[in-house]
């Protein structure tokens, strides 16, 4: 009989255990570099759109919205920094048996996975009833939506660790 | 048989709703095609203390209204909530109360 797999993160009593294979968590931390240099670019760049959404929609709320943009952006900034920070710490430090991770650090990889499929969804254009089933591997995309797939995967294993 | 109190005129005084602090906001969550159901039922239980039940019921009008209120509050209490769904990557907005 085989194996049960192990999932990519798992609570055990001590934390939380990234069973990620060496070439996923490099990939993972790529990704989260290739993030952290789109957040300190500039600041009209269209990936990071989902990042930063509106807070005052109604009409005749603009100079709210704009205040709001004004005095919050550098926070949300800083705060998915920081997060990236401690990801990319845990991370570089994480290998087979390795220390397993905190709860916080856990979340602040939630946060960052989270991130990098805002900016690549919205760089693919991800819709409503888009199914990953439907893009073939001849797509010109094909290795970006495989991507996204990764990480909506990774995702939700880590909600589910975080809840179980 | 008690009989009703003689109505008396009064001026309001004029209201600007901008200069109330206390004049409820809402906060509402709208759907998008990115975000996992099981992210944003996560993020509802961790920022606002939501049942499992609750913060799942309120992803699911999200997910098939297009929209949920959240939160509401005071304007300051409202921005902070939008501010803290933005660090989640959720697509958050805030309202006045019934506007």
């Amino acid at each position: 009989m085989a194996r049960k797999p192990k999932p990519p993160v798992e609570r055990t009593k001590s934390g939380f255990r990234l069973n990620l294979q060496i070439e996923e968590r490099d990939l993972v931390l790529r990704l989260m570099g290739e993030l952290r240099a789109l957040l300190l670019g500039p600041n009209e760049d269209d990936r990071l759109r989902r990042l930063f959404p509106t807070a005052y929609h109604q009409p005749g709320d603009q100079a709210m919205d704009d205040e709001y943009q004004r005095l919050m952006r550098e926070d949300l900034v800083a705060s998915r920094l920081t997060g990236l920070n401690l990801v990319d710490e845990c991370l570089s430090e994480t290998s087979g048996d390795s220390a397993p991770l905190s709860e916080a650090q856990l979340l602040a990889f939630v946060q960052a996975l989270n991130g990098l499929r805002l900016v690549l969804g919205t760089m693919l254009d991800v819709g409503e009833d888009d199914d990953l089933q439907d893009i073939g591997d001849d797509h010109p995309m094909a290795g970006e939506h495989h991507l996204y797939g990764f990480l909506s995967w990774l995702l939700d294993w880590c909600i589910r660790a975080l809840q179980s | 048989m008690a009989t009703a109190p003689t109505p008396i005129v009064v001026d309001r005084p004029d209201q600007d709703e901008s200069v109330l602090p206390d004049t409820p906001w809402i906060v509402l969550v709208w759907n998008d095609p990115i975000n996992l159901m099981s992210y944003v039922t996560f993020v509802f239980q961790k920022l606002f203390g939501y049942s499992l039940e609750k913060a799942t019921e309120l992803m699911l009008d999200v997910h098939q209204k297009g929209r949920a209120v959240v939160s509401n509050g005071t304007r300051e209490k409202a921005e902070l909530d939008v501010f803290r769904l933005h660090e989640h990557g959720l697509w958050a907005t805030m309202q006045r109360d019934g506007s």
